[in-house]
């Protein structure tokens, strides 16, 4: 009886400290984003806040700089995780080889992975410089005339997009890879004992294999790039004329440069329900122990 | 490896070759690869080429490839840009990192020991919480954060970054420690139960050794999480308690003349970071993927 007393006792011990931390920086502050939305809540005001229901949802509604930030964001996502994912996907194979270098090659690649995104903006931003950058440089070599590469809305958007690739690109490799490195021996023996031939032992047995950690990283990298600020932080300011004005940097300076409160939270809680939407896809994948 | 083999034959369709000797597919194999490393280890060359560069080799175009290296740019990273240097943000971003890493593993451990070892009602509700947590994104969370930050007198100070990195880690530790105690057999505890240790002694004594690599994986991958962060810094800190990416972005928009020190600054921030990368790296799909994928 005191045993199980005593169990209950260090359960609590280890679990509360770590669940109060979580309830205040993370459960509390949605429901806080909520109640600041529903206010005019500006700190460039005299005033103090005052309820406003759902004025500042209906704002949003008709705000074409919130559904331009929606829409460069959700382009952003897009052509950022297809790319990485399209890149790791064939290099995973290329790598997947047991030749001599190949590993320590690998091992290199990832080195993008953890480098501070701030730096990573900044780098690009030189480099992508019009005037001396060594992408033009490059471009040159080919007969191609200097392109701006952060001045022209398309190109901008590409930029960032090119930088974000520059960094993922090997985690989405590496994932891949590894779950390659696990898929079961026999299966393929039994495969090829069946006859079938290289092509349909690929598509009908390797792909599907492989899909659960496709999804895993597909929804983390998803997520990921929607939250991503920095590189615009660095490379753009969101510019030019919002071509890369991505929802959380529309979020950032309207809560941290304008000083609305209300209205940054209010988009706040639209990208907190929009994120929890697609984090459901993962926690169900994670939650079934076969995943991968 | 021999079913990898077979699984990606068709890459390289000239399999009958002699063992040892190289075919034109593993050729191939090579050249795209090193193209690939060549592309992600460039812009890293970038920031510490630049650093080390003269002012008129900076803007040199074509680009400078060959040049005589300088250490200038550091002296002013370090002492002089900026009026301080980064060396107070420096130590400001080192002592955010180490505590907010120490608390993450210390009550991500015992989250995950306890959620694993004792029957609590809930439990894998608590677990798949906390996993949530992992996809909040910063920017949605940090309006009020910011307020309540404010309103707790804590702006600017070393606490609510250590506190909100904490928090942000947590989902980390826990998922990852948690793997590495399910491993352990329970009759080892069950011996120290015996022997008379009571349930938190098991947990110091017996069970948080025998789980140290996933301690060391996950602090390691915590702290460059914590080193890293901006959005929140820039927003929390504005110079007390400023860690080295709120200084860096300082510098963001009139930064037209300065890019050597500016650069030096970047290599501070990363190259370190490169070394645990590459400790990390058999850990790093596990941490990565939060054990989805091992």
């Amino acid at each position: 009886m005191s045993r199980n007393r005593e169990a209950k006792r260090a359960a609590i011990v280890l679990v509360s400290p770590a669940m109060l931390l979580l309830f205040a920086l993370n459960i509390f502050p949605v429901l806080y984003a909520v109640y600041i939305s529903l206010h005019h809540w500006s700190l460039a005001s005299p005033n103090p806040p005052r309820f406003a229901g759902l004025f500042n949802y209906q704002e949003l509604w008709y705000d074409g700089r919130f559904s331009n930030s929606l829409g460069v964001s959700a382009t952003f996502i897009a052509l950022a995780v297809l790319i990485e994912l399209a890149l790791g996907f064939g290099l995973a194979f290329l790598f997947n080889r047991k030749l001599r270098g190949l590993e320590t090659l690998r091992k290199l690649s990832l080195l993008p992975v953890m480098a501070m995104p701030l730096v990573v903006g900044l780098v690009w931003f030189y480099m992508l410089n019009q005037n001396f950058g060594v992408t033009n440089w490059v471009l040159s070599l080919f007969g191609i005339g200097a392109q701006p590469f952060l001045t022209d809305g398309t190109l901008a958007m590409l930029s960032v997009v090119l930088a974000d690739v520059w960094q993922w690109t090997p985690f989405v490799m590496l994932v891949i890879f590894a779950a390659l490195q696990s898929l079961p021996e026999y299966v393929f023996e039994a495969a090829r004992m069946d006859g079938l031939t290289e092509r349909e032992i690929f598509r009908r047995i390797t792909l599907p294999l492989l899909r659960p950690a496709i999804l895993v990283v597909l929804v983390i990298r998803a997520i990921d790039a929607f939250r991503m600020i920095e590189l615009v932080f660095m490379m753009t300011k969101g510019g030019p004329g919002g071509s890369t004005e991505v929802l959380p940097w529309y979020i950032y300076t309207t809560g941290f440069l304008s000083l609305d409160l209300g209205y940054a939270a209010a988009m706040a809680v639209v990208m907190i329900v929009l994120v929890t939407l697609g984090a459901q896809v993962f926690v169900r994948k994670i939650a079934d122990p076969g995943a991968a | 490896m021999a079913s990898m083999d077979t699984s990606t034959a068709r890459l390289a369709p000239k399999a009958a070759r002699a063992p040892g000797s190289l075919g034109t597919g593993d050729i191939l194999r090579y050249a795209l690869a090193s193209i690939f490393v060549g592309f992600c280890l460039f812009p890293l060359y970038m920031v510490l080429s630049t650093s080390l560069k003269a002012e008129a080799d900076i803007f040199a175009f074509p680009p400078a490839w060959s040049f005589r290296p300088i250490w200038d740019n550091f002296n002013d990273a370090l002492f002089v840009f900026g009026g301080t240097g980064v060396m107070p943000f420096l130590l400001n971003s080192v002592i955010v990192t180490a505590a907010s890493t120490a608390a993450a593993v210390g009550l991500g451990a015992m989250v995950a020991y306890g959620l694993t070892r004792f029957r609590i009602r809930g439990g894998s509700h608590l677990f798949f919480f906390i996993l949530s947590t992992r996809f909040a994104p910063p920017v949605a969370f940090v309006v009020p954060l910011y307020l309540m930050v404010r309103q707790t007198g804590l702006m600017d100070t070393h606490l609510a970054l250590i506190l909100i990195y904490t928090s942000m880690n947590l989902s980390l530790v826990v998922w990852i420690i948690r793997g590495f105690f399910e491993a352990i057999p329970v009759e080892i505890e069950e011996a120290a139960e015996i022997d008379g240790y009571s349930r938190l002694q098991i947990f110091f004594k017996v069970a948080l050794p025998l789980v140290k690599p996933g301690l060391i994986t996950t602090a390691i991958l915590s702290a460059i999480m914590s080193w890293n962060e901006f959005l929140i810094a820039t927003v929390m800190t504005q110079n007390k308690a400023a860690t080295l990416p709120v200084y860096l972005g300082g510098f963001s928009g009139s930064m037209g003349l300065e890019w050597g020190p500016y650069m030096a600054v970047g290599a501070i921030a990363v190259l370190p970071i490169m070394i645990f990368t590459l400790v990390l790296q058999k850990h790093l799909v596990r941490g990565l993927t939060f054990g989805a994928v091992r």
